[in-house]
């Protein structure tokens, strides 16, 4: 009976906070646009990183040329090539436009076939360490590329190389699909939060108090409507990157399933933030605020044990670092924490669950306090 | 034949940190009657509504719910028995006028929803703004909205925390009105308020309070004839202060505030006030003479300080 009851309310509170969605529409537009853009603005950020532009000014054009073009092309996935002419390339360097020149000379195929060393002028605009050594790294792998190609003597070293995964996975791919789950983080922690908020804000708190059912049933209903409007706009943020950027899910039951398990995750964490700060204002800020902090430093630009034992030890600290571990699972297949699916769904669990218990806690101080 | 006691309070304390809102204070009130709590901001109304309300519990003492002692948090049987209107009304301002009601009913597993709503609507007059944001409503509306959400589950006992705070004369009336029929339909009703006339319009019984304790209980006549009545006089400038002497001296005459224009006598119940008048009246420089009942103040302070002279 209880039960029954208790269900009746919380399908109460959740069509009723639906309801409260849907008058305030510039707050949940708002929420969808920011599911979008974060993705938009991930890709910009790997587009960025990892084509550096370069101008190509290839003088000679003969078949040794543009087989050396090819190794360019092929060294490094961060170099992209421009063909342009010498005085394009001095205007493009000038205004940055792009990041080097290199200019393959007249004479290279004719120097090549006669054994002579050739000399590439390379002309590099150095105001970004990280784009610079991308080029510095690139150049020297093209050349040894090339020479292996033609069977140069002297070059004794060859790599044998084996991957570890079946497939590779491009920059982009692996920062969208992370950026899946920050998504997931700040559109359910915001209207979780919201959700909460609310409450605190139009002091409609008193009527749980005076409900003939306990008011967990109230936060559930109230977090159940949460979760339905973030997964629409997290689902859209998918809809992107699945048909956009055409990332099709490796696992794509487990990706329904990872996106469907942290979508309440995060409600849950963010109705305990809200609770905690009963604000909206303070509460959206502190979402939008740990996105950049969560999204670094949590395996969204590489796995993070890559970057060490503290900040590996510091990732912990967000939900995210789990969530993105499921992710990059099920949609490239990629194991991108040292810890388990299991343990990383155990992990989340433990998040949520501390989540409620931290938020029922402090709501009933705060309820019992009005 | 003495009529069953609905709800009752027995020598309830509530302490804030170190500060006491009440005192040992104990409350009996029957079935079908409305009961009145007054006395000025802080006096412990809100507590003792939000006791009986089962909005805080209690530090000690016991609250009966038809004799029997009730834990905290209530059970959801004695919830149902209940509509409470808090002073601030707790409406979703961004929900309309009907969802605010069927939300509430949801809540409460109320048979017939729409009906009950739509009966709800027209009872109060809120028919034609069932539309409205709750927001956009006047005062007055919301407050007749939360007092038709806290009968929508049709409870034995209503429990209203200064219904008319903040809204107009002509929004007040209406609430009273609502609070008649409440009376009239056999609910039993406790009201708290800060004004006299309220209390005096629609309580059976009122409870006087000061500091968490009970300074005096009885019906609004009652409680009225006690304080007796208050004589306004105006006088021409200079005039009021040897005037004052001379209405000093006359029987029935217990305080008198005074400046230098005008003066308020207060005359004890059971005396005439036409000494007063007449002797006022006689004097060239008063401009005007006027009797009146004592405000809500004036009776609390005759009843403060009757009690505290009676102590």
């Amino acid at each position: 009976m209880a039960a029954t009851e208790g269900l009746r309310a919380l399908g109460a509170a959740a069509r009723a906070e639906l309801e409260q969605f849907n008058r305030s529409r510039v707050l949940v537009g708002l929420v969808f646009v920011e599911a979008i853009t974060f993705i938009v603005l991930v890709s910009l950020f790997g587009l960025t990183g990892s084509r550096a532009p370069t101008a190509l000014i290839d003088l000679d054009g003969g078949p040794l040329a543009r087989s050396f073009v090819q190794h360019l092309e092929a060294a490094h996935d961060s170099f992209s090539l421009r063909p342009m002419t010498a005085a394009r390339a001095k205007k493009e360097l000038a205004n940055g436009s792009v990041v080097a020149s290199i200019t393959i000379p007249h004479d290279f195929d004719t120097a090549i076939t006669h054994g002579r060393t050739v000399l590439l002028p390379v002309t590099l605009d150095n105001l970004n360490a990280d784009m610079s050594e991308d080029i510095r790294g690139a150049l020297p792998s093209a050349i040894v590329g090339f020479g292996q190609e033609h069977h140069w003597p002297g070059i004794r070293l060859a790599a044998s190389q084996r991957d570890l995964i079946g497939h590779d996975t491009g920059y982009i791919p692996y920062l969208v699909v992370s950026a899946l789950a920050l998504t997931a983080f700040v559109v359910a922690g915001i209207l979780g939060a919201v959700a909460i908020t609310r409450e605190f804000e139009a002091r409609t708190l008193t009527q749980w108090r005076l409900a003939p059912v306990h008011p967990g049933w109230l936060v559930a209903g109230k977090l159940l409507a949460a979760t339905l409007v973030a997964a629409v706009a997290v689902g859209a943020a998918v809809l992107l990157v699945t048909v956009g950027y055409g990332v099709e899910p490796v696992h794509p039951a487990a990706a329904l399933g990872v996106l469907a398990v942290c979508v309440p995750m995060f409600a849950c964490v963010g109705a305990c933030a809200g609770a905690l700060l009963r604000r909206t204002l303070p509460v959206a800020g502190l979402f939008f605020g740990l996105t950049l902090p969560f999204y670094i430093d949590s395996g969204a630009v590489e796995p993070l044990r890559f970057d060490g034992d503290k900040i590996w030890t510091l990732g912990h600290t967000s939900p995210v670092y789990q969530a993105i571990g499921l992710i990059e699972w099920a949609f490239h297949g990629l194991r991108v924490t040292p810890e388990s699916v299991a343990q990383n769904f155990a992990a989340l669990g433990a998040w949520a669950l501390a989540s409620v218990v931290v938020g029922t806690t402090v709501l009933r101080t705060r309820v019992a306090r009005r | 034949m003495q009529r069953e006691a609905l709800i009752e309070l027995d020598r309830v304390s509530k302490r804030f940190g170190r500060r006491v809102a009440l005192d040992s204070f104990s409350l009996s009130i029957t079935r079908g009657s409305v009961v009145g709590l007054l006395g000025p901001n802080g006096a412990g109304k809100t507590t003792v509504l939000s006791v009986v309300a089962g909005l805080a519990r209690a530090t000690e003492g016991t609250v009966l719910w038809r004799g029997r002692p009730v834990a905290s948090p209530f059970p959801s049987e004695l919830r149902r028995s209940m509509g409470v209107v808090t002073q601030e009304t707790a409406l979703y301002d961004e929900l309309t006028v009907r969802q605010n009601l069927r939300y509430a009913a949801d809540l409460f597993g109320v048979r017939d929803r729409d009906g009950r709503v739509a009966e709800l609507l027209q009872l109060f007059g809120l028919a034609d703004r069932a539309r409205d944001r709750v927001g956009a409503l006047s005062g007055g509306l919301q407050r007749r909205l939360a007092l038709a959400r806290a009968l929508l589950h049709d409870p034995d006992f209503l429990i209203l925390d200064e219904p008319t705070l903040g809204v107009d004369v002509e929004a007040r009336h209406a609430l009273w009105g609502h609070v008649r029929w409440l009376r009239r339909t056999g609910k039993t009703v406790l009201i708290s308020t800060n004004h006299l006339d309220e209390a005096e319009a629609l309580c059976d019984r009122i409870v006087v309070l000061r500091n968490g304790s009970r300074l005096t209980e009885g019906p609004a006549a009652e409680l009225l004839a006690r304080t007796g009545r208050c004589i306004e006089i105006d006088c021409l400038d200079g005039a009021a202060l040897p005037l004052r002497d001379r209405i000093a001296q006359l029987p029935g005459v217990t305080k008198i505030d005074a400046t230098e224009v005008a003066l308020t006598v207060h005359v004890a119940n059971g005396s005439s006030t036409h000494a007063v008048t007449d002797t006022a009246l006689l004097d060239e420089q008063v401009a005007s003479v006027r009797v009146r009942a004592p405000d809500m103040v004036e009776v609390f302070q005759s009843l403060a300080e009757a009690r505290d002279g009676g102590d």
